[in-house]
Formats: structure tokens, C-alpha cells, sequence
């Protein structure tokens, strides 16, 4: 909301530093956003007397005007705006003149013709009016003179945030209240009541409430023999002030008001009211009505209007319609102030996409009591502008009683024991007094508070202690630190795999990502899922920001193969990223099912791995010793299971990873299509491991063991075997074979090509043989090593080199 | 007799300038075995010994013993002044270039809001706050309408919600574990819950998701002023001794009194988060006696304080996997 501090002053009086004003309301909870300073520096600005207005020779839409700065001839300035006329007193800026925003004018070509300075709007000056054109000045302005001294620079305007449950900040009067429990002083109230003549209100209308749910009280008073014309200087800079454009005296008056008071106002056209009669109903079905700003809307009904006898004329609380509407050639007039229930006009608001200053009000409540006193005000104002007679003997009829607390026992023991504080009862009676809750002592420790009639939003003793708290001051209120009993501060074990899984990526070298929840659909497609795949099972966003992020991921794969993309495209080499986070699988008539998973990518590009480096192993092993060591710092033994089916992964080099026997996860490189599909043109291998699988299932203890003080005896076999022998399965049966005195196993080397056979490969493994209790000897040990020896012959064909 | 005592003296004076001009430990070793060793002179002399007279033999014996103990002592003492020479040499030869760059592999990194987020978990596990979770998509009644958001109210207008299926939203805020946490368990307790939260707005300064911390406790005396204590304690963890808090009254229907708190920030303040007393309507809701208990909530985003931590200049930083930011260290 646009506070106009000047206002704000007839009202109550103000200290004299805005930004003081600024803080305590800031303070008291009216959040002051901004602050327009009145007052632009306009010195620098001169007169100007447009002489003559010409077409510009090469631009339709400027002119070249000959203005008279009161020096020897006039100068050419170059304009834009549709408003400018010879004759015309403006302000101008000349070369080097430094504008209210801080730009520096300079000398310029403007298509051609030179402009020895801007003729000026007054948003270029930083006041108040019309944007669209050129500021003009009063005739008597003389040329050369300057221009600050023939400019109104307007109000200090305030930009105010109002929280949802203060309906009644919203108007200059809520916020002199506010500013009256802050600094005291008095409200200065305006005069209010019309001088009254003619025929009563009652002969030019009969008003019922139908629907009395959807309205509280309705007020209607008849002005008759007004002239509807635009309004005096003073309306319409008052509201532009607070961004209101003026229309015509009667609707300006109703708009001021409403930003004075906060209580909405209509004027409708008492001739174009059928039937003398106002009913407030529900709209009836298939009714529709055409709204002041062209649009015809269907209505429901659960819609509340205000119709005559015929059909609705406004929808209640948000527009008026244009079958009523005021016109220049309106002569009487029913004027409206009403109250109207709040979430029902809110619904219909919300239906039809229509927020209005009226709208705005309504769903916040306005108060019961200021209903007929701007009904009031707004009457006389308009008697005495536009002119006319106001009916005497308004009509005000209520139909539901809007919800309000009849009193409130408010303790002051529990008000010190919420807040922290040491108040005495009568100290809470003075504070709550300053907002004008009555308090009247029922005991040492309680009062009966009766909020005043404009606070829909106090009903319980914790709404008053807010109140107690917030006129004392938070920043009065004692900090401390609770006493409260110890307590262990627990983790739950999905935090502490998630932290586990992040420590140990990052531990291998691989960045943490985060990445947005919701995907595009076609992302699944481009995994290459199949349409049974669960992971198709997606939870649908209802309102998705951009179809891209419209389904919430069931895998972190798409999101973080987007990533390796951009990277590469980045040139960042090698790409090493991770994410732990959660994916979502639907189920019907539950919440979706969200399980914590790990996701991890790398690449291996062009660069070396390292100045002085070796070749490192192959790329899948590197990803297969991450993904070891990632479920080795969780606890868990990871086992690797080949083929693992899954359709984004390539067939020949991937793995199922499992843990106990149950699968957690995959890894592999990516495959070609699926990396196609994502635009990955590096070699890319990707880990994903479901943590939340993990939590079920039990985690190694950690157990050292003594070691031996006896030497070990190492064997080192050199082995031939076909190329189709998986590797992993000879060290699992080596191991199986050796017995209980091998206590380790390093496959050293693995080597094909010359001095090789073709389809053969060279397995270099070395055995370590150990004793805790005794040194070997070296016919046990022989006697191990010939056992192995002659079991890779008989299971695999292997042979000695 | 004399010509052996001659010749004892003979070698030794040999031994010694041989010694001294053994060159390196391999010389000095094949010295060494010249006159000490089994074919060596001494020996030589020592097999002489036997034709002699048995008084002479004693005799010579103990000065050939005596000579050789001089040899021993003179060896040793070169070969420890080869070695220390070799030792030197060694050192000298070996120079690398030690301006080149370490070589521990890939450095690995954690998300700055992992980080900010890691840091308070540790203070508030610290001060006994329990971590607890929720989901993320959750019932329109644990988001809002437990937390007292009446329908139809302008109150729901205060966040852009993402809908989906089932009368389901992504959560707001991270308030709904306060009505899990609660539900089903009695006071005294005090969690915090940390997690992704979900805004429909999207704008140079905001993403639609964004993370938050929520904090809450409940028993018989905590108050307003223990809530501004624990934000004081919890702030100078986070930003530092020397920052400030403001409290100004605000708005949530979950709370009151309600505040938002804003922190000192090069001169001036920085929103931070809300907080307040829980409604009792809240507390009810959870099956929670709001006569005899009462306590606070907070909660505020950590991904502005993650950037203002590591000075990240934008927002769509945090979330596009940019390596080339993220992998900053």
C-alpha cells in the first residue's frame, strides 16, 4: 500500500524525521518497504515557453519544438510526447543538468536533428502526475525562471506491507491509529455527517438482504442533483499520489474514501436501478453480469451480488457492473457501504482472477462500525464537489452478525509466562488501552478485555498478549536461554547415511550438486525406461512452473546427466559430481513414497589425471571402487552383480550393486544411446545407490583384530587364462581354496597382448600366508599354493607362466 | 723376533695410508680384507708365529692382536667418514622441483548449503534438539490447515504453493514436521527439522525451491524471551559474535506472538526468518494441552545465508550444477 505521509499528518501528527516514523511502524509490524522522499532537487530545471511545435523530418511520433528559455533566441528540443503544444509553460533540462535519478543529461542527436535539452515528464522529475506526457506549468510561469519554484514535489509516500490480519491498516485511519499507540496524541477525525434535505432515502429506494451469510450490514444513501465532472486539483493529487488514477469526482471521492477509511464504496446510477429496489442475493444459476472493466463473467451461486429488481448490477465486494455505472450524465445517485463476508467474497475474487481494491478490503474484514460513517463522509464530499442533495434517514439494515469477541479474560501471569516478561496487570491495562481495547481488572491477575470494533482479528488471550508484546516493544522483552531438562540430540538414521554417503563422494573427489525436484517428463524416455520400469510411476505437478520441471524425478539420474552435460559444454574436465537427495514415487490415494538416493557421475576427458600420474585404471573402475567405498564408509559390504539390465547403462559394463544379497543399486558406464540421448559425448560412468534401501539393512560393526607376529610367506602366481574368465570369480575361488592361513589376496596386474596368446589373459596375483599362532612352513605353504595351482587348472584352465 | 716386530710395524703404517686413501666404502672393505682378512698380511705374519720361540710367540702375538685392533679402529673411522661423505652426496643429488603442484588426487567439495546445513544441525543437536523428518510432498492439512491457514483466507495467499494430486502440495515450509513431530507425543520435547521447501516463483532472487530450518519447543515455561535467546545463541553460531537481531512483529497464522527477525548487515538488516509462539490452536491440533504447554517455532531459509557465507553472487548458482562454482573451494 501507498502511504502518503502529508495524509497521513491531517490525521495525527508525526515526528518530524520519516525514517523515525519508518522504524517504529516497522517495529509495531506495518513493515515499511520503501520510502519515496519528497522534494526532488529541481533547482537545475528552467521554464520553458513551447513557442512553436513542428513535425520532426524523420520520426512520426516526435516533434521539434522552438522553446524560450529567457535567453537571447529560442532553443530546438527534440520531444516525444503526444501532449506537447505551442504555448505551453514546461520544464526543461538543459545539457549537464543532473536529473533526480542521477542521470546526467548530455547534448544529443536525436534522429538527426540536434535537442539542446529534454522537456521533462514529472517521472523523469521524480514527482508526482501523469507519466504518459510532459509535465505542463501554470501559465504564469516566466521563462527561464526555475522550475522547482512551479512544482508541486509532492508527498513523502511510504510503501507499506500489510500482513493478511490486519484488514483495518489498510487506510491512512489504521495507520494513525497505529501511530496514535506509538507517539499518543489525538486522532483528528473529519467532519463526517452531510447536511441532509428532501425526500427521504426511503422514498428513492427499498433495500433487502436475501443472502444474510454473505452480508453483515448493508448501507445506502441517495444524493440527488449531482454533476459529474473530473475533480478539483486536490482530489485527484491526493490520489495519484497513492497510484489511483482519477476518473471523475464521484468515483475519485468514493476511492479517496476508501483509502482514508479502508471502507469500500460504490456509487451506482440511481436511474439505471429498475424498481426502485436493491436486493442482496446469491446470483442466480446461468446469471452473468458485465463488469466496470468490460468483461462479461459468468456467475455461480455461490457468488453474492447486489441486483435491483431485474438482475445483479455488481458483484458484491469486487466490481460494480457497467449496467449501473456512473456516467457523466448521472444525476442521482445510490451510494453503498456495506460489509461483506470475508471468504465469500474472497471465492468469487479468487474465481474470477479479479483482485480489487474493494476485494482486497472486504476479504480482510472492515470495520462494522465504519460502515455508515464513510457512507457519511463520502456523501458530504460529494455534496459539496460535485455538488447536490443528500436524502435524509440513510438506509442500514444487517443481516448475519459478523464474527467478533463479545470479551476476553486475559491473565497477566500467563501473559509473563508467554512472553518472558514481569508485567503487572495494570501495565497490560495501559498497554492494551493505547490500541483501544477496553480492560476492566476482574481480579489482581485478569482482566476482561473488549476489543474495539475495527480489530476482527482478537479472540483469544494469546491474540491480546501479541498485542501486550507488540505495544511494549519486542526488543524490550528479556532474551534469555530456556532451562529445560538435557536432552540427546538424536539423528535419524536417514541423515546419518545421507551425511555418510556425502562425506565419502566427496572423499573420492566428486562435487555435490543440488537440483530441482521436478523434471521434464520425456526425461524417463530418454533413460530409456520401459513403460512397466516403476520408476515411470511419477507424481504430476498440478501448476509446474514450465512443462521442464513438471514431474517430480523418480530417479536423480536425468537431473544429474543434465549436469555432466552442461559441464563438458562448460569444458570442465573431468566432470566428478554427486547429489543425495530425494525422488518420489506415486501411489494411489497416499502420499507419494520418498526414498533418499545417492547419484554420482564422472567423466574422464582429455587432461592427464596428474602432472607426474601413471595411467589410472579404466574409468568403470574407478566408478566401481567409488561406489565401494561409499557403501564400505556406510558399513556396508557392496557386491557387484553383472549383467544389471538397467536400460540406461551399457550392457557389457555395468553392475548391479547389492548389499546382502539385496539389490541397492547400479553402476556402469552410461550407454551410448542413453548418452546420446542426453548430448554426453565423453566416456561417463554413473553409481546410483538407494540409501533408504540400506537403512533396513544391517550395517558392518567395526572389529579389529590382533595381528600375527610371525612372518608371512607371500606366493606370487602368475596365471594364463581364457579371456571370457570373469576375474572376480577366480579370486573368489583362489580364496576358497587356499585355506584358512591365506590372509590376503592383491590382483597386481592384468595383462594381454604380446607374449600373451591371442584370447588368452595374464592374471599376476600375490598371496600372503600367515599365522597368528606360529611361522608357516614352507611345505604347508607349498602345499596351499599346489592346491590353488591345480584347481585354476581343472575350473578354468588356467596355467602357470 | 725383531724382523717380525718390523714387519707388524711395516704393515700397520701400510694399513693406515691404504685406509686413508680408500676412496669409497667398497675400497675401504677390499683394504680391509688385505690385511686383516684370512689371506690378509697380518695373517700372513700370524702363521710366522708358530717357528718362534714359545716366550717370543706370546710376545708377537699381543702386538699383532694389538695392531690389528689399531687397523679395526682406523677402518672404522674411514668407513664412517665415506658413509657421512655418501650420505651427503646422496642428499645433494637428490632436488626436486618442489614448485610443482600437489598430486592427492581430485578434490572433492560438499554443497554450500550441506555445509551451512551441517553446521546447524551440530548447534542445535548440541543443545539438545532433536533432528526430525517429513515429507516433502505433504497433505494440504499438514501444511496448512493444521497449522491454523483457515481456507479461503488471504493467509494462503502469503505462499505460492505447488499443487499435485490428492489434495497434496510440495510443503511451503518445513512447519509440517512441527505437526508430525507433536502429533502423538507429550512435552517436554524440542526438535529441528531441515529440508527442502517449495515457493511457485521464479525470479532473478528466487528459485522455486529453496531449503529451511525449523526449529521448535514445547514444555511448561518457555518463553518469548528464550525464543529471542536461543535466535541470539543460534545467529552468533552462524553469522558471528558481532551480529544483531531485530524482532518485528508479524503475521503467521501458526504462531503468536508472531515476529520476523532480521539480522545487521553491512549497515543495515537482512530479513531472516519467522518465528513466534505456537498457536495454541496448533498445539491442540497435535493433541497438545495448550493450557498447561506452551513453546516456540522458528524457521528461516539457509541457502541466503550459505551465499552470503561463501559470497555467491546468484541464486541459480546454488541449483544448476555448475562445477566450475561449486567446485570452488
Amino acid at each position: 500500500m501507498r502511504l502518503s505521509t502529508g495524509w497521513l499528518a491531517e490525521w495525527i501528527d508525526l515526528p518530524e524525521d520519516v525514517d523515525v516514523l519508518a522504524d517504529r511502524l516497522t517495529m509495531a509490524g506495518i513493515e515499511i518497504e520503501g520510502i519515496e522522499r519528497a522534494g526532488s532537487d529541481l533547482s537545475a530545471i528552467r521554464v520553458g515557453h513551447v513557442l512553436e511545435r513542428n513535425p520532426h523530418p524523420n520520426a512520426d511520433r516526435l516533434s521539434v519544438c522552438s522553446v524560450d528559455l529567457g535567453g537571447d533566441a529560442p532553443v530546438e528540443i527534440v520531444c516525444g510526447a503526444p501532449n506537447v503544444a505551442a504555448g505551453q509553460k514546461v520544464a526543461v533540462a538543459v545539457p549537464g543538468t543532473v536529473l533526480p535519478d542521477g542521470t546526467k543529461l548530455k547534448k544529443s542527436k536525436i534522429r538527426g536533428v540536434a535537442s539542446q535539452g529534454m522537456i521533462c515528464s514529472s517521472e523523469e522529475l521524480g514527482v508526482p502526475g501523469d507519466a504518459a506526457g510532459i509535465l505542463l506549468l501554470p501559465e504564469a510561469a516566466p521563462p527561464g525562471a526555475c522550475a522547482g519554484d512551479w512544482i508541486d514535489t509532492g508527498d513523502t509516500i511510504l510503501d507499506v506491507a500489510i500482513t493478511p490480519n490486519r484488514g483495518d491498516w489498510v487506510s491512512v485511519l489504521g495507520i494513525a491509529r497505529e501511530v496514535r499507540a506509538a507517539y499518543g496524541g489525538d486522532l483528528r477525525w473529519p467532519d463526517c455527517a452531510p447536511e441532509e434535505k428532501g425526500a427521504p432515502t426511503a422514498d428513492a429506494i427499498r433495500v433487502a438482504i436475501d443472502d444474510a451469510e454473505g452480508c453483515h450490514r448493508y448501507v445506502a444513501r441517495i444524493i440527488r442533483g449531482v454533476r459529474v465532472a473530473p475533480s478539483p486539483d486536490w482530489v485527484q493529487k491526493k490520489l495519484e499520489a497513492i497510484g489511483v488514477r482519477p476518473i471523475n469526482n464521484v468515483v475519485d471521492l468514493t476511492n479517496l474514501v476508501l483509502a482514508e477509511m479502508g471502507q469500500p464504496l460504490h456509487a451506482f446510477d440511481l436511474a439505471k436501478i429498475s424498481g426502485a429496489e436493491i436486493r442482496v442475493r446469491p446470483a442466480r444459476v446461468g446469471e452473468s453480469i458485465e463488469t466496470l472493466d468490460g468483461v462479461e463473467r459468468p456467475l455461480e451461486a455461490t457468488d453474492l451480488v447486489i441486483a435491483d429488481a431485474q438482475r445483479a448490477i455488481a458483484i458484491a465486494g469486487v466490481m460494480g457492473g457497467s449496467n449501473s455505472e456512473v456516467s457523466d450524465a448521472s444525476v442521482d445517485l445510490l451510494i453503498e457501504s456495506a460489509q461483506f463476508h470475508p471468504s465469500r467474497v474472497r471465492k468469487t475474487a479468487r474465481r474470477l482472477g479479479l483482485q480489487t481494491e474493494a476485494s482486497y478490503r472486504f476479504e480482510r474484514g472492515v470495520d462494522p462500525e465504519g460502515v455508515a460513517r464513510a457512507a457519511d463522509r463520502v456523501s458530504r464530499l460529494i455534496a459539496e464537489i460535485a455538488g447536490g442533495t443528500v436524502a435524509p434517514a440513510p438506509i442500514s439494515i444487517d443481516g448475519s452478525a459478523p464474527q467478533t469477541a463479545e470479551s476476553i479474560s486475559l491473565s497477566t501471569a500467563r501473559t509473563n509466562r508467554l512472553l518472558g516478561t514481569d508485567l503487572a496487570t495494570p501495565q497490560v491495562a495501559q498497554l492494551l488501552q493505547r490500541i483501544d481495547v477496553e480492560c476492566e481488572p476482574a481480579d489482581a491477575d485478569h482482566l476482561v478485555c473488549r476489543p474495539p470494533s475495527y480489530r476482527n482479528d482478537l479472540f483469544i488471550p494469546q491474540d491480546l498478549i501479541e498485542e501486550v508484546a507488540r505495544i511494549y516493544g519486542y526488543d524490550e522483552i528479556p532474551t534469555t536461554l530456556p532451562a529445560a531438562q538435557l536432552q540427546v540430540g538424536l539423528r535419524p538414521l536417514r541423515r546419518v547415511l545421507a551425511d555418510g554417503a556425502r562425506d565419502a563422494l566427496r572423499d573420492s573427489g566428486l562435487v555435490e550438486v543440488m537440483s530441482f525436484s521436478a523434471i521434464p517428463p520425456g526425461d524417463l524416455d530418454a533413460l530409456g525406461l520401459s513403460s512397466e520400469d516403476p520408476r515411470r510411476n511419477a507424481v504430476r505437478l498440478l501448476n509446474p512452473i514450465a512443462e521442464e520441471a513438471s514431474i517430480l524425478r523418480t530417479t536423480l539420474l536425468p537431473s544429474l546427466l543434465r549436469g555432466v552435460q552442461r559441464n563438458l559444454n562448460y569444458q570442465v574436465d573431468p566432470v566428478r559430481m554427486f547429489e543425495v537427495s530425494r525422488v518420489f514415487h506415486a501411489r494411489p490415494g497416499e502420499l507419494p513414497e520418498e526414498r533418499n538416493w545417492a547419484a554420482a557421475a564422472l567423466t574422464r576427458g582429455e587432461s592427464r589425471l596428474l602432472w607426474g600420474g601413471t595411467d589410472p585404471a579404466p574409468l568403470f573402475f574407478e566408478g566401481k571402487g567409488i561406489a565401494e567405498r561409499l557403501l564400505s564408509a556406510l558399513g556396508y559390504a557392496a557386491e557387484f552383480r553383472s549383467p544389471c539390465g538397467e536400460p540406461f547403462l551399457h550392457p557389457g559394463a555395468s553392475s548391479a550393486i547389492a548389499v546382502s544379497g539385496q539389490s541397492v543399486g547400479a553402476m556402469g558406464e552410461l550407454h551410448p544411446e542413453c548418452a546420446a540421448r542426453f548430448g554426453i559425448e565423453a566416456p561417463c560412468v554413473v553409481i546410483v545407490v538407494d540409501l533408504t534401501a540400506l537403512e533396513a539393512l544391517p550395517a558392518r560393526e567395526i572389529r579389529y583384530r590382533e595381528v600375527s607376529r610371525h612372518p608371512a610367506v607371500r606366493r606370487d602366481l602368475a596365471v594364463l587364462l581364457d579371456r571370457s574368465v570373469a576375474a572376480g570369480e577366480v579370486v573368489e575361488a583362489i580364496r576358497k581354496t587356499a585355506g584358512n592361513n591365506l590372509t590376503s589376496m592383491d590382483l597386481f596386474d592384468r595383462y594381454e597382448g604380446k607374449g600373451v596368446p591371442d584370447g588368452k589373459v595374464s592374471l599376476a596375483l600375490r598371496l600372503t600366508f600367515q599365522r597368528i599362532d606360529r611361522t608357516l612352513t614352507e611345505p604347508e605353504v607349498a602345499k596351499a599354493a599346489d592346491r590353488v595351482i591345480k584347481m585354476l587348472a581343472e575350473r578354468f584352465g588356467g596355467q602357470l607362466r | 723376533m725383531a724382523s717380525q716386530t718390523e714387519e707388524l710395524s711395516q704393515l700397520e703404517d701400510d694399513a693406515r695410508a691404504a685406509i686413508e686413501a680408500a676412496t669409497t666404502v667398497q675400497n675401504l672393505t677390499e683394504v680391509r680384507a688385505g690385511y686383516l682378512g684370512r689371506k690378509g698380511s697380518l695373517a700372513a705374519i700370524l702363521r710366522g708365529i708358530g717357528q718362534l720361540e714359545p716366550a717370543e710367540r706370546g710376545r708377537v702375538g699381543q702386538s699383532a692382536n694389538a695392531s690389528k685392533e689399531r687397523i679395526e679402529a682406523w677402518v672404522a673411522a674411514r668407513r664412517q667418514a665415506l658413509e657421512a661423505s655418501d650420505r651427503s652426496a646422496n642428499l645433494a643429488q637428490h632436488q626436486l622441483d618442489t614448485s610443482l603442484p600437489g598430486a592427492a588426487g581430485y578434490p572433492g567439495q560438499l554443497h554450500p548449503v550441506t555445509r551451512i546445513e551441517r553446521e546447524i544441525a551440530d548447534f542445535f543437536t548440541s543443545m539438545g534438539f532433536a533432528i526430525e523428518d517429513g515429507p516433502e510432498v505433504e497433505t494440504d492439512f499438514n501444511n496448512f490447515g493444521a497449522l491454523n491457514f483457515p481456507d479461503d483466507h488471504p493467509a494462503r495467499d502469503m505462499q505460492d504453493t505447488f499443487f499435485v494430486e490428492g489434495n497434496n502440495v510440495l510443503r511451503t515450509h518445513t512447519s509440517n514436521v512441527q505437526i508430525r513431530a507433536m502429533t502423538g507425543r507429550t512435552p517436554p520435547f524440542r526438535f529441528v527439522a531441515l529440508g527442502r521447501v517449495y515457493r511457485h516463483d521464479l525470479d532473478a532472487t528466487h528459485y522455486p525451491m529453496f531449503h529451511q530450518v525449523e526449529g521448535f519447543m514445547v514444555d511448561e515455561r518457555t518463553s518469548f524471551g528464550d525464543l529471542k535467546g536461543v535466535l541470539y545463541a543460534f545467529a552468533r553460531h552462524l553469522m558471528g559474535q558481532e551480529i544483531q537481531l531485530r524482532f518485528r512483529p508479524h503475521f503467521f497464522p501458526f504462531t503468536e506472538p508472531s515476529a520476523e527477525m532480521d539480522f545487521s548487515w553491512q549497515g543495515g538488516w537482512l530479513e531472516w526468518g519467522g518465528c513466534g509462539m505456537i498457536h495454541p490452536q496448533v498445539l491442540e491440533n497435535c493433541g497438545v494441552d495448550s493450557e498447561r504447554f506452551q513453546g516456540f517455532a522458528f524457521g528461516m531459509g539457509i541457502d541466503r545465508s550459505a551465499m552470503l557465507r561463501f559470497g555467491i553472487p546468484r541464486i541459480t548458482h546454488m541449483f544448476d550444477g555448475d562445477l566450475r562454482i561449486l567446485g570452488q573451494r
